[in-house]
């Protein structure tokens, strides 16, 4: 048994408040389903995989106060000590990953070009990379131990193996056999052969577009760049800090000595992404909460407006699912209008967010299952009232005054 | 005092237009009491609210103490009802969240008097009324009669010329509408003049002038000599 | 009668409570949501360097690959190499000219037990204090000679002779800077602008240096800076004096022209020094510098970033259903009373008293949600500090104009919101609420 025309024409009567109710669900999807892509693509953006070994790995950075310091010397020591520990599984001095700071260079597959240069990290690595930052080979070999050189920030270097991402290989030897090919910086003739792929390292700026590629080069770098970066046993990250700060001070306390963990510095790195996640998802909810709060408020006070109608329906024999259902169709039909108000409200907001701040276009099924998240709380919204409509006493009317 | 002569009202749904008042003719002295009565539906509330200055007539003519009111707009007519007329309502209509003060208070709030005139007034009203230890109680604590003085006295704190009243006793007991009668009757006889509609013939027949207004008009003009007034 | 109707009002909004509290809810929701996005904005638009606004130039130079430029808006690199930089400081057009770089180490005082600790420094020309107009509390600026030659002077910021010497007068006194004794020559006032203005390549709301240093020193402590350093082409660099004299860019160079003809012979001068430059094989690229007032290098270097704009446009959307949601509420309020509103009418209260009235009642249903959405703007604010991990400090917070204007929104929010349902009411036709049903 369906009322519609009785309730439109109700409807009717109340059609700015209606109409309100309406144009606040369309604003709310609008606003919501634009929230939410971008959200989806935030979170995406931060846990995809780094491809190292983020939980587990503590950074250390040494900053002497004597001017004519032998860091090189220190490097090795200090590493010996390290290896050493019982909680560590593997160390080696680099710069780390997804910090934001690193270093990059130009490079191609062929010698002596400069233009059209595929941008690169580079960290300058021991023996050990692979496995104190608990990445995976996938082909080749990691570097011997005779194969690393040293060198300042002031020599000229140059290395004849490269280690490379899995993504960098594709791109550059795409369907064909990485393993043995020669890659140069831009506009050099020195080849360097590759000799080893990494699953994946997301490089220095996860959120750059070059993220991803990145190459290893087997070289002690005399730079006070470099930190040591140690992976610690599974669980025992956190008493690490504590323990390399000791050891450190300990083997020569005239140093600056800074140990954090890799998972803090990428949260830093991270933190705008995450405040707006955070934030959006916060107004996704706020916001669905008003709108359910303002619907429930508006059909108390139709009820209540309406008491004395329904306990003549009531009277007249309608039972209390009727009028239960009255309302809920009438809330549906509200509904429905906003909403389809609001897919395109949400698309136009969506081409503008698009145009002017570079944020992700909005799928339809996102702008679909916001909508029937909203129905479906505006619907239970609206039940609350509803139900304490559906139990006015028909004797409403006998004792009205 | 008040003189309505071929006033019209009409309302329009979408399909019909009805009459509420046709030709409707009726003159009011100074200091009269007349009461209004006929059958449901026959015009009176719609004359109540057009002498009250409520509602605005489609047509015909209305002077209020002499001044034609038909051009006049929203804040005139709101300052009119104001400062000369008063009105009881057969729901007392006083304003449930405010106390017996504030409630009094209301006319004179928008007549813009001082806050010490204000109070003199109100004070004098609740003594008028007898109700003055009680300024500071809500609507709710009182009797139906009481609410019923209350609104008496407000309507008399503007010290209107006129009092329109719309069956004062209709929700009260005998006893208490005959003490809310004799008290319009006092207020009469300070000078203030009354029209109360209501269909209690014995109620109108304390009235000094009866008139029966049946379909939208005067029915007929009937004089009723009230031997209070005659000795008065 | 204004005290009339905000007397009415409040005991109106005691009457329904909880009608009340949720409209002042959604009005303190949207204004916490609009003013912590606002507020970021505003804070993150200052420019602490305002009032030298028109003499101010922080300059660029196009000495980018032949085939490219750079990836910025006006595809010229922030910043200089160090053999320009030289050169260019010799130049004496501007009334005060700065070249300065990033840079740290350990800090420590001979005669402490204080520990070295890692000091933020700046190395930078002498100039740096008079053009970004940074006041002294002890002492000066280095001698101008320091600025080419070894010089081991050093100032001091506030905060770190407060640390050092608990903020007596340090001048003359020694520190050891990266192993190497420096004499105190000055020490500045505080001095945090925020966004940084003078250094927008290392973090834009981060702490400004604790350290001040000659620029003459790089040779002797073979500086590099703590900063960008870029290239575009693969230089083979064998010592510090090939890095000293590549084409990589790292140092920051800003100028002060007092007067239209000052900033028309720099430009000229300019142009000169790069013709000279392209007939030495430099400047590959069509000839091009920059001169950005601090106003336009802060928004060259998108201080508020496409995200904060964005949170900015969804924030306002969410103020607008917020008070889309505060009309619907007004409007059932003040329906349900709407036989008050007839009695008054009949009693002598005019449309527009009626109106006013419902008015100043949405006004003080924004009162209370602008004083909430304070209180929620500072708590979103300080949740943003927490997840921001420090970056945002000096930036996530209100100042008193912003919490006025958190009232102020608030307020015309809730005028706005009330503007229909109060004249909707004006204009309900009393009779009809005065005849007992």
């Amino acid at each position: 048994m369906l009322e519609l025309r009785p309730i439109l024409s109700a409807l009717w009567r109340h059609k700015v408040s209606a109409l309100l109710i309406a144009l606040q669900l369309g604003l709310t999807l609008a606003v919501i389903s634009n929230a939410a892509v971008i959200v989806q693509e935030r979170i995406q953006q931060v846990t995809r995989p780094t491809g190292v070994a983020v939980a587990d790995i503590v950074t250390a950075h040494i900053a002497p106060v004597a001017k004519d310091y032998d860091l090189l010397q220190a490097f090795r020591l200090d590493l010996a000590m390290i290896r050493a520990l019982p909680e560590v599984v593997a160390a080696t001095v680099s710069r780390a990953p997804l910090t934001g700071s690193g270093s990059s260079s130009g490079v191609q597959a062929e010698p002596n070009r400069e233009v059209g240069a595929t941008p690169a990290a580079i960290f300058m690595v021991d023996e050990h990379f692979i496995d104190a930052l608990g990445m995976q080979l996938v082909a080749g070999r990691t570097f011997a131990a005779e194969e690393i050189g040293e060198a300042s920030e002031t020599t000229s270097w140059r290395s004849n193996t490269v280690i490379i991402t899995q993504q960098l290989a594709d791109k550059f030897f795409a369907n064909t056999q990485a393993l043995g090919k020669a890659i140069y910086f831009s506009g050099e003739d020195n080849p360097m052969e590759v000799v080893g792929i990494v699953a994946r390292n997301l490089g220095p700026w996860p959120n750059s577009t070059r993220a991803g590629n990145a190459i290893f080069l087997p070289i002690l770098m005399d730079t006070q760049k470099h930190d040591f970066i140690v992976r610690a046993a599974p669980g025992q990250r956190d008493g690490l800090v504590k323990l390399l700060e000791e050891k450190l001070a300990e083997r020569d306390s005239e140093r600056v000595i800074t140990v954090k963990t890799l998972e803090e510095q990428k949260n830093r790195y991270y933190a705008g992404d995450n405040t707006l996640i955070t934030m959006l998802s916060g107004v996704v909810g706020l916001l669905t909460f008003i709108v359910a709060l303002g619907i429930i408020g508006l059909t108390v006070f139709w009820v209540a407006q309406r008491q004395k109608q329904i306990g003549v329906r009531r009277a007249l024999g309608a039972n209390r699912s009727t009028i239960c259902r009255y309302f809920l169709l009438e809330n549906l039909m509200i509904a429905t209008t906003g909403i389809s108000f609001g897919v395109a409200a949400a698309q136009i907001f969506n081409h503008f967010l698009v145009s002017a701040f570079n944020q992700p276009p909005l799928p339809p099924a996102t702008v679909a299952s916001c909508a029937l998240a909203l129905v479906l709380i505006s619907l239970v919204a609206a039940l609350i009232p509803s139900l304490r409509a559906a139990n006015i006493s028909p004797a409403t009317v006998t004792r009205s005054l | 005092m008040l003189k309505m002569h071929k006033v019209r009202k009409s309302f329009r749904t979408d399909t019909i237009e009805t009459h509420a008042l046709r030709d409707f003719n009726l003159e009011v002295k100074e200091g009269e009491f007349i009461a209004v009565t006929g059958p449901s539906g026959s015009g009176k509330t719609t004359f109540l609210n057009i002498a009250g200055l409520l509602e605005a007539h489609s047509g015909g003519q209305y002077l209020l103490d002499g001044d034609d009111v038909s051009g006049l707009n929203d804040r005139q007519r709101s300052r009119l009802r104001n400062e000369k007329i008063g009105f009881i309502f057969q729901g007392f209509n006083l304003i449930p969240d405010l106390n017996l003060f504030d409630n009094i208070d209301v006319p004179l709030r928008y007549r813009g008097f001082k806050a010490s005139e204000r109070r003199r007034r109100i004070d004098k009203v609740l003594q008028q009324v007898g109700l003055a230890a009680r300024a500071k109680y809500l609507p709710s604590q009182l009797s139906g009669g009481q609410q019923q003085r209350i609104a008496i006295a407000r309507a008399l704190a503007g010290e209107p010329r006129f009092l329109l009243a719309d069956e004062p006793t209709g929700n009260l007991d005998s006893l208490m509408a005959r003490q809310v009668m004799e008290l319009l009757e006092l207020v009469n006889d300070w000078g203030t003049t009354i029209v109360m509609v209501t269909h209690d013939p014995d109620l109108a027949r304390r009235a000094e002038r009866n008139i029966q207004i049946v379909d939208g008009q005067v029915a007929d003009l009937e004089y009723h000599a009230n031997p209070a007034a005659l000795s008065a | 009668m204004f005290g009339y109707y905000i007397a009415l009002a409040l005991r109106s909004l005691r009457t329904t409570p909880i009608l009340s509290a949720l409209m002042v809810a959604a009005i303190a929701v949207g204004v916490g949501a609009a003013m912590t996005t606002l507020t970021l904005n505003y804070m993150m638009s200052r420019n602490a360097l305002a009032h030298k606004d028109d003499v101010l130039y922080a300059m660029q130079l196009d000495n980018w690959a032949p085939d490219r430029g750079w990836q910025s808006p006006n595809e010229m690199p922030w910043e200089i190499n160090y053999k320009d930089a030289i050169s260019l400081l010799h130049s004496d057009i501007p009334t005060y000219q700065v070249a300065m770089h990033r840079w740290g180490g350990p800090l420590s005082r001979e005669d402490s037990e204080l520990r070295p600790y890692s000091a933020e420094a700046r190395v930078t020309s002498r100039d740096f204090f008079a053009l970004f107009d940074v006041p002294f509390i002890y002492g000066g600026s280095w001698s101008s000679d320091a600025d080419s030659n070894p010089v081991y002077q050093i100032v001091l910021s506030q905060q770190t002779n407060e640390k050092l010497f608990n903020g007596e007068n340090s001048v003359g006194r020694t520190v050891n800077f990266n192993g190497a004794p420096f004499t105190v020559v000055g020490v500045t006032e505080y001095w945090q602008p925020s966004p940084k203005v003078h250094d927008l390549n290392n973090g834009n709301f981060k702490k400004s240096a604790e350290v001040f240093l000659p620029f003459g020193l790089h040779r002797s402590f073979e500086i590099y800076s703590w900063g960008n350093t870029n290239g575009w082409k693969g230089e083979v660099i064998d010592s510090y004096e090939t890095h000293l004299g590549s084409e990589y860019v790292w140092i920051q160079y800003w100028v002060q022209l007092d007067s239209a003809q000052q900033l028309e012979d720099y430009r000229d001068y300019l142009t000169g020094f790069i013709r000279q430059q392209k007939a030495q094989g430099r400047f590959p690229r069509p000839l091009k510098f920059g001169l950005s007032r601090p106003s336009q290098w802060l928004q060259l270097n998108e201080v508020v970033e496409d995200d904060d704009y964005m949170l900015n446009w969804l924030s306002l959307a969410f103020l607008l259903v917020c008070l889309v949601n505060a009309v619907a509420l007004l409007l059932a309020k003040f329906l349900r009373k709407a036989s008050e509103a007839g009695v008054r009418r009949a009693l002598g209260a005019n449309r527009r008293a009626i109106f006013t009235q419902h008015l100043v009642e949405s006004g003080c249903i924004g009162l209370a949600g602008g004083l909430v959405g304070i209180f929620l703007t500072t708590a979103t604010l300080a949740l943003m500090r927490q997840l921001q991990m420090g970056a945002l400090d000096s930036v996530a917070a209100m100042d008193w104009l912003m919490m006025s204007a958190a009232i102020g929104l608030a307020i015309l929010s809730s005028l706005l919101a009330g503007l229909y349902p109060a004249w909707r009411i004006s204009r309900t036709n009393p009779s009809i609420y005065l005849k007992t049903q």
